[in-house]
This record gives structure tokens, C-alpha cells and sequence, in this order.
């Protein structure tokens, strides 16, 4: 019970968080065809289709004309795409003459998106030749480096161990709610919001925190939308290939730094002049719409059917977040056995994670081998995980009042009736002559019931 | 004529619902608390009950279930 009333953690996909920003933001960041391109390649496909019939018009096109591209069994599809594309300022309504409403794209989008797609316009990264890297990263190492760089803040936020993590990114967990730190103690600790966080798959963990770190960017004085453009051209950019980073601005070197620390670009030195992006910001701009699985590690849980969860790890991190949610057995140089308890699951759901979020970490980690199974995690322990869930909240309480001792039918029918109407009834029950009115609803109900009274004596 | 009672609905499965019925014909809270039988899934009991059942009830529920792990 003491879960209730505490939210799930929320992750917005990327057009959810490009909605949140306002107008003269989008219309800015729509300035640069890596922007355009990225948002355009996140739209429904219905989207996609409406944005290329009009890309090469320079007029407006009668709201009819465009509905009439779709069957009218589609009409909710219609809908959805129409109010995507007005909700990202993708295209905007513009009276035609005759007074018909029409669809015109933004120009800045419209011209953007041409040079996206056709090539010309100014190069996306700075020009200038660099010589070849005497300390090239190949893709691998890119690779261990990112993780490395992320084990280190989840194990922060975990707690474990010597992490360390900036000032600036202690900031942002504090202000995310993922961590709390406490009255005279230096190291901050973790909220139920950072155990959910931490059964996430990397991919919407990386997402999460960007978005955290955007939102606090304009309160620390720097440039929003030229992060957000950075965020997207390194979304094109090729793995293991290195970029110049002269013709950045202070605040945009700023935020290199800060990506390099949580491992989404490496840098060698800080100076040297070139980083390569990750992979962990490669995948980043497609937001979490797209992702089944971590991409970049191995899983390595298996789940059988009696509740045992064996896993083939050595990282305390990864044992730590699998003693969230089961009951460590036995432990060995590289193989940790625990068990899934109504206890152990119960304990987590107490502490605001949800059994999706156990499903999905058992399904997203599982092990190379029990990746052939289908489905990954077996039925009976997915079920059972829920219903272990379930049985914390099988009760809803509502205030309420109870009308009962009515004499007649038609005055039973009458009331309940009304409180029908108004949208306050609970419960009835019409043989009993029972019914439950929500508590907000009462005073109009008696009120009623007082007037017939009166009309019928 | 028509009786008003205030109070609290409950909406709950069938087996919770006997569960509720038990602990007021045993007084395991101390008193009685259940104002009307309603259906299979509804009760309706009086309101200053609500937050000690809360607190009590998974408790309660606790020592109905027993563990069938292997270690």
C-alpha cells in the first residue's frame, strides 16, 4: 500500500519531448536539416507520406484535398498524423483564398528537409581536415569505453563501491528525483524513482537522463537549441570515425564535456581537438521508440520456470540490481543463483517497481542461450510476477453514500436515474433497490430526491 | 421513504471479498466495520475503518499464504 500514490517513472519518447517545447524553440531548431531529417524519420508513416506529397509546393493545400488521401476506414490514422504534425509545428494552418482552411509546412522545415534529402546547403560537421589520429579508437574500444563510462554513473547512483561522478551531473540526478541527498551526508542516496531507473534498458536510461539534462540547461545559461541541433547531426554521424570539434562555441564545449562523461562521445584529451561519438548517442535522437534490447552488451540472466534466476556475471552492479527484486542463494566466481520470492517481488513493489519493469530487465538481460526460448522469460513466472503484484492492490476504496429502503421502483429509478446522469453513481444494484452515490455527488442527489418528495405529497 | 448511510465502497475480487467478511465476524480490528453486503465484488463499510484495514490488511493477508520455495 505504501506504493500507492507514487508515480511511475515517466519517459517521454522524442517528439513527446519536442512537444513540450514552445514555438519559437521548434521553429529555431527546425533551422538545421539534421533536425529536420531526425524528426521527420520519428514520424508515423501516414505522416512521413502527407510531409513528401507536400514538400515540393509552395502553396497551401486544402484541408479536404488532404483528407481525402486516406480511405475513410483510416479516418483515426488521419487524425493522429494530422495533429503529430500540427502539435511539431511540422506544418501550420493557412487560410486559402474562398476561405478554405488549408495545410502549409513551415518554410524553414520545408527548405531544411529539401536540403536533408537532396544534398547541398552547408556541410553538417566543420570542414576542416584532420590529420589522422595516431590514437584512432576502433569500434570496440568505443564501445567498452561508453560502457564503462555509464557503469560508473549507474554504480554512483547504486551507491557501490568508489564512483564518482561531477558536480554538475550530481546536480542532475538530485534534480531528476533519481537521488535525494540528505541532511549531513555528502553522498546522496537513492529514491524509489532511481530503483526504477535502474532495472531500465541503457538506451532509455541515456534518454532519460538527457532529457533531464536539457531541462535544467537554460536554467545554468546555456544554449538549448544548440545542444539539441549537436544532439542530432551526432545522430548521423558514422561509429568510429573522429570529428572536429573547432567552431564550438564556450557553452557547446561546455557540453561536450559533459556528454564525455557519461560516455556518449569519447575524447582523449580534452584539447585534442576531435571526439568520436558512441553509440550511446548514435541511437540516442531515435529516442526509445525502437528499442527491444541493449544493443552494445551481452546479456546474461537465465529464468527457468521453478524461479531461479541464474546469472553469468561478475559486476556488483548487476548483482546489486538483481537483489532489487529476488533473494540471493548462492554466489560463485562468476555465476550468481537467486531466487524470485512473493516476498522478494513484493519488497520491490513496495519500493515503486513495477513488475513490467522486472519482466522487462529479465527479458532485455537474458542470457545469449535463453534468447532462443520463446518467449524469454516462462509464462508462469511472468504471470505469477504479476500476480504478486496484484495482490498488494486488490482493494479500491471510493467514499461514498449508500441509498437504500427505497419503497417504490419508479422512485428508485427516478434517483438513480439522475445520478446517472450527472455521472455520480458508483454502484447499483436495481433489484435490491441499492445504490451508491460518490461522495461530490451527494448534496445534489438529496437535493433532487427533497423536490420529488415535495411534487409527490 | 429513503435511508442514507456515508461510508466507503470497496471494490474487490470475490475471494478478498469473503477475506473482508472474515475479519468482521472475527473482530480482528476490534470491531465491526462492514455496513452492507452489497455483491460478489462490492462491500460497503463505514469510513473511519479504511486506514487501519490498509495498514492491517497485508499484514493479515501475510499469514494466509505460505511459501513454496525450494532453497
Amino acid at each position: 500500500m505504501a506504493a500507492a500514490g507514487m508515480k511511475k517513472l515517466e519517459c517521454k519518447d522524442l517528439h513527446g519531448y519536442l512537444k513540450t517545447l514552445g514555438a519559437s524553440l521548434l521553429d529555431e531548431l527546425y533551422g538545421r536539416p539534421a533536425t529536420c531529417l531526425a524528426v521527420f524519420r520519428e514520424l508515423t508513416d501516414l505522416a512521413k507520406h502527407y510531409v513528401m506529397r507536400l514538400l515540393f509546393l509552395e502553396q497551401a493545400v486544402p484541408q479536404a484535398v488532404v483528407g481525402s488521401w486516406v480511405v475513410s476506414g483510416n479516418h483515426g490514422e488521419h487524425l493522429r498524423a494530422v495533429s503529430q504534425l500540427s502539435d511539431l509545428r511540422v506544418w501550420h494552418e493557412h487560410q486559402i483564398s474562398g476561405g478554405l482552411a488549408g495545410w502549409i509546412l513551415s518554410p524553414t522545415f520545408r527548405a531544411n528537409l529539401r536540403t536533408a534529402l537532396l544534398g547541398g546547403g552547408k556541410p553538417w560537421f566543420s570542414v576542416v581536415q584532420l590529420p589522422p589520429d595516431k590514437h584512432a579508437k576502433d569500434v570496440a574500444a568505443l564501445d567498452t569505453y561508453s560502457l564503462e563510462r555509464w557503469e560508473v554513473l549507474l554504480n554512483f547512483i547504486v551507491g557501490s563501491g568508489e564512483a564518482q561522478v561531477s558536480k554538475d551531473i550530481m546536480e542532475i540526478l538530485i534534480k531528476s528525483g533519481l537521488m535525494k541527498s540528505e541532511e549531513g551526508s555528502l553522498h546522496p542516496t537513492i529514491t524509489p524513482a532511481g530503483f526504477q531507473f535502474l532495472l531500465m534498458d541503457t538506451p532509455s536510461q541515456v534518454w532519460y537522463i538527457i532529457l533531464q539534462y536539457l531541462d535544467t540547461m537554460q536554467s545554468r545559461g546555456l544554449n538549448l537549441v544548440e545542444a539539441l541541433q549537436f544532439l542530432f547531426q551526432i545522430s548521423f554521424s558514422t561509429l568510429g570515425k573522429d570529428y572536429p570539434t573547432d567552431g564550438m562555441s564556450d557553452s557547446m564545449q561546455q557540453f561536450l564535456q559533459h556528454l564525455r562523461e557519461l560516455g556518449l562521445v569519447n575524447q582523449r584529451k580534452r584539447k585534442s581537438g576531435r571526439f568520436y561519438p558512441t553509440r550511446l548517442a548514435i541511437h540516442l535522437a531515435s529516442g526509445i521508440s525502437d528499442v527491444e534490447k541493449d544493443f552494445h552488451k551481452e546479456g546474461y540472466l537465465v529464468c527457468e520456470s521453478n524461479y531461479r534466476i541464474y546469472a553469468y556475471t561478475d559486476s556488483e552492479l548487476q548483482v546489486a540490481l538483481i537483489g532489487l527484486f529476488s533473494e540471493i542463494l548462492y554466489r560463485f566466481p562468476n555465476l550468481v543463483v537467486a531466487n524470485l520470492t512473493r516476498d522478494s517481488v513484493q519488497e520491490a513493489v513496495v519500493r515503486g517497481i513495477t513488475s513490467e519493469q522486472i519482466l522487462h530487465f529479465l527479458r532485455v538481460n537474458a542470457h545469449p542461450k535463453a534468447l532462443h526460448r520463446v518467449p524469454i522469460v516462462p509464462p508462469t513466472i511472468s504471470d505469477q510476477i504479476r500476480l504478486w503484484e496484484l495482490e498488494r492492490d486488490r482493494l479500491t476504496f471510493t467514499e461514498g453514500v449508500l441509498y437504500n429502503q427505497f419503497l417504490s421502483q419508479p422512485d428508485f429509478e427516478m434517483l438513480r436515474n439522475y445520478a446517472k446522469d450527472l455521472g455520480v453513481l458508483l454502484w447499483e444494484n436495481n433489484s435490491k433497490r441499492h445504490m451508491v452515490v460518490s461522495k461530490a455527488g451527494h448534496d445534489d442527489v438529496k437535493r433532487y430526491w427533497k423536490t420529488i418528495r415535495k411534487g409527490n405529497s | 421513504m429513503v435511508n442514507v448511510l456515508k461510508g466507503v465502497l470497496v471494490e474487490c475480487d470475490p475471494a478478498m471479498k469473503q477475506f473482508l467478511l472474515h475479519l468482521d465476524e472475527k473482530n480482528a480490528l476490534g470491531r465491526k466495520f462492514v455496513m452492507q453486503d452489497l455483491d460478489d465484488t462490492h462491500l460497503f463499510i463505514s469510513a473511519d475503518i479504511v486506514d487501519l484495514l490498509q495498514e492491517k490488511i497485508d499484514d493479515l493477508f501475510d499469514q494466509l499464504t505460505f511459501p513454496v520455495q525450494q532453497k
